[in-house]
């Protein structure tokens, strides 16, 4: 069973390689490359958000606190002291987001359910409140722009495939991490927290380090995501962002590893499919949602998952 | 169906859904504006009315022949006031569909991101309803050009009516209620500048922020009444304008203190949304208005507007049909399209007869800022149906030269140095 997980796990990174690597071999246009970048990170902060709430059964509704902060700190950054330091800052902001979880995790986790939900998301608005009102700082709600990284980075495709690899080096970590003994605890942790303390476990100390290191690749995601879009808005801080995620995760399987990955392509793809076309894409993105809860309540790839244990007679699904 | 196997059908889906998202434009020639106007939420009125009237520009154009054999074609798309959706469908005009124009937007925050696009791409942005003044002055980049007036030019006219009104209704105290985001901030700051150039003397009793889309502005209206200042000066947006009025009205604020708002309170959004309910008397003004200038283009063009929409419009499609007016001349001139370089030489300086203008009067583009120098009207609110659902609208009009209002030279450096 370990050997065919492997094997797997070989088939889809090899898959993952060939798609996002060839990207700029086959683009037509600047905008297919930023169009896969932005898949890409927004899978990493899809999935690590996953590690939290589909792993764990932590729902944070604050999760934009931490894509913001990667953002602001490298905007601010590079706006105050030049492009030279993009990437120093894209440190700065996961260090701050580490800091930052550490110091609001220890206060959010000791609630649990939507008390936990209701709290992230009170601190996920308190940043923004304060990044749309520090204006002098932080350019209110005008954000910032022209953060261009420096260097060989300022290459679009030099750019992509150093996302691309930072993207595969947070997926392989969190792959680790789930496939890990801490992550059997957090799974545990979601099912029955009062038996992990039974068996002598810390429920608090394993939710802590999940929140963190899902905020390392929030921060990581929203620092590299200013790279793309040359430019930051309060908005990155705002709940809308950790709905996003969210929807991400759940559309394509909470369930699953590498769901909420694929849940982020196929929403990125609506938005600039539909959204090119008709006004009302988020009508079309809120029908897939009806149809996911209602019909599919494991998501794309939980859905598939069943359906090939379903014509696969003989085999159990492990969905 | 193994793992490898979804996963082949999902990279396959990307593919083929990138693929699908190319599209097929006809072999004419065609000049070709990407526009992003908000078309849902609190801004979508002024999105559907850009729109409207850009489309009217445009076929008015194309029906005489289109400019130098080129037809003019715009695609908009739902910017929902996003800034980095829109970074990234700008850049999708840009690179994929091969967009001549950047077109639009009413947030100045979409307008900021969008420009930082031009610059990069070197492709022209027209901006046609935002109005942070950044964009012309410190945050000025070749490649942009605006075609309606800034909040700057709008507090110059302000500043000038309030000087003209001391010396026949003499006031003293002021206060200022504006939302509490760069455009509110921006404005108070740009009308105290102007009166203090201006030498008007003034003293300032109170200034109030409350939140962009704020439900409930009861606090802010009695501290207004018990800070008693002569002038109001608002600085609202949308439909914070009508919430605000109606909500101060029982109070007898009106009665107490003169409502001044000159850069967006005039707009026909706020005449329509409150027909008889509002209060006659309220300085207003806007980036257009129905009623002036009397010409016989400015009736046309609502007339005309009115007749494809069933509505009047708001200031917001005057820009938009503006812009399309600007680039159809500039195209003329350079005789394609593609030629930037070419295009932005044309755009600099480029008169342009708009709506908005009084008889005597052309825009024309300021060729160091790229903003349009336009007259600004300001008016007293008054009873008048002639553009229902409205009941009142502005009348009594006050004129201000179109040079008059223009940033001084070494504005841009002091916005800088901030």
């Amino acid at each position: 069973m370990k050997k065919s997980l492997f094997n797997k796990d070989i088939i889809f990174w090899g898959l993952f390689v060939v798609v996002f690597g060839s990207v700029p071999f086959l683009k037509q246009s600047d905008y297919h490359l930023m169009l896969a970048n932005s898949i890409l990170i927004w899978g990493m902060f899809a999935v690590a958000f996953n590690m939290l709430f589909g792993v764990t059964g932590m729902l944070s509704f604050g999760q934009a606190l931490y894509y913001g902060l990667g953002a602001y700190s490298v905007g601010l950054v590079v706006k105050n002291y030049g492009p030279s330091l993009f990437l120093p800052a894209i440190g700065l902001g996961v260090v701050l987001a580490v800091i930052t979880s550490i110091l609001v995790g220890l206060l959010v986790i000791r609630l649990s359910g939507v008390y936990f939900t209701v709290l992230t998301l009170a601190f996920g608005q308190l940043a923004w409140q304060i990044t749309f009102r520090w204006y002098h700082f932080t350019g209110g709600d005008d954000g910032i722009q022209g953060i261009m990284p420096s260097g060989v980075l300022e290459n679009h495709t030099v750019y992509y495939y150093f996302t691309f690899v930072l993207v595969i080096l947070a997926i392989w970590f969190l792959r680790r991490v789930a496939n890990s003994p801490m992550g059997l605890v957090l799974r545990c942790i979601r099912q029955n927290p009062e038996r992990v303390r039974f068996l002598g476990r810390r429920v608090r100390r394993n939710q802590l380090r999940i929140y963190v290191i899902s905020s390392f690749f929030a921060a990581l995601a929203g620092g590299l995501m200013t790279g793309v879009t040359n430019s930051i808005h309060p908005d990155m801080f705002y709940w809308t962002t950790s709905g996003e995620v969210i929807l991400m995760a759940v559309l394509g399987g909470i369930g699953q590893f590498f769901g909420p990955f694929i849940g982020a392509t196929v929403i990125i793809i609506i938005q600039d499919v539909v959204g090119a076309r008709t006004e009302y894409w988020s009508l079309i993105i809120g029908l897939i949602m009806m149809v996911m809860v209602l019909g599919m309540p494991r998501g794309l790839v939980g859905e598939i998952r069943g359906l090939k244990a379903r014509f696969a007679p003989g085999r159990m699904s492990r969905g | 169906m193994s793992r490898s196997k979804y996963f082949c059908v999902m990279a396959l889906a990307l593919v083929a859904a990138l693929v699908c998202s190319i599209p097929v434009y006809a072999q004419e020639k065609i000049i070709k504006i990407g526009a992003l106007y908000p078309m849902t939420g609190r801004a979508g009125l002024y999105g559907l009315d850009s729109v409207d009237a850009a489309e009217m520009a445009i076929e008015e154009i194309n029906s005489k022949g289109g400019v130098n054999g080129y037809k003019l074609e715009l695609t908009n798309t739902d910017s929902k006031a996003k800034p980095d959706y829109s970074v990234m469908v700008a850049k999708r005009y840009i690179t994929q569909d091969k967009t001549h124009f950047l077109f639009g937007v009413v947030s100045s925050a979409v307008g900021l991101a969008l420009t930082e696009v031009s610059k990069q791409y070197k492709k022209i942005f027209i901006g046609t309803d935002h109005a942070s003044t950044q964009l012309t002055t410190d945050k000025f980049q070749p490649y942009y050009f605006r075609v309606s007036n800034n909040t700057f030019q709008s507090m110059a006219a302000g500043a000038l009516y309030l000087k003209e009104l001391q010396q026949t209704k003499p006031w003293e105290t002021i206060a200022y209620i504006g939302p509490d985001y760069a455009y509110g901030h921006d404005q108070w700051q740009e009308l105290k500048y102007n009166l203090d150039r201006f030498g008007v003397k003034y003293k300032s009793v109170g200034e109030y922020w409350p939140k962009l889309f704020a439900p409930d502005y009861t606090a802010f209206i009695t501290s207004i009444i018990n800070d008693k200042p002569d002038i109001l000066v608002a600085g609202f947006w949308g439909g914070d304008t009508v919430a605000f009025i109606k909500q101060a009205q029982p109070y007898g604020l009106f009665k107490k203190t003169l409502y001044f708002h000159p850069d967006a309170g005039g707009n026909y959004e706020l005449m329509s949304a409150m027909g008889s309910e509002l209060p006659e008397g309220l300085v207003l003004s806007a980036r257009h208005h129905n009623n002036w200038p009397e010409t016989a283009l400015n009736k046309e063009y609502v007339e005309k507007f009115f007749k494809r929409t069933g509505r009047y419009p708001t200031y917001a499609a005057e820009g938009a049909y503006a812009g399309i007016y600007a680039i159809a001349e500039a195209v003329k001139k350079v005789g394609n399209p593609d030629d930037t370089e070419a295009l932005v030489k044309a755009l600099e300086g480029l008169k342009i007869q708009l709506p908005e203008d009084p008889e005597g009067f052309t825009s024309y583009i300021d060729p160091e800022t790229h903003q349009i120098v336009q007259v600004q009207a300001i008016g007293l609110t008054k009873p008048n149906d002639k553009f229902p659902p409205a009941k009142m609208m502005l009348g009594d009009w006050k004129i201000y030269k179109a040079e008059d209002l223009l940033p001084p030279k070494d504005y841009a450096e002091r916005l800088k140095k901030k």
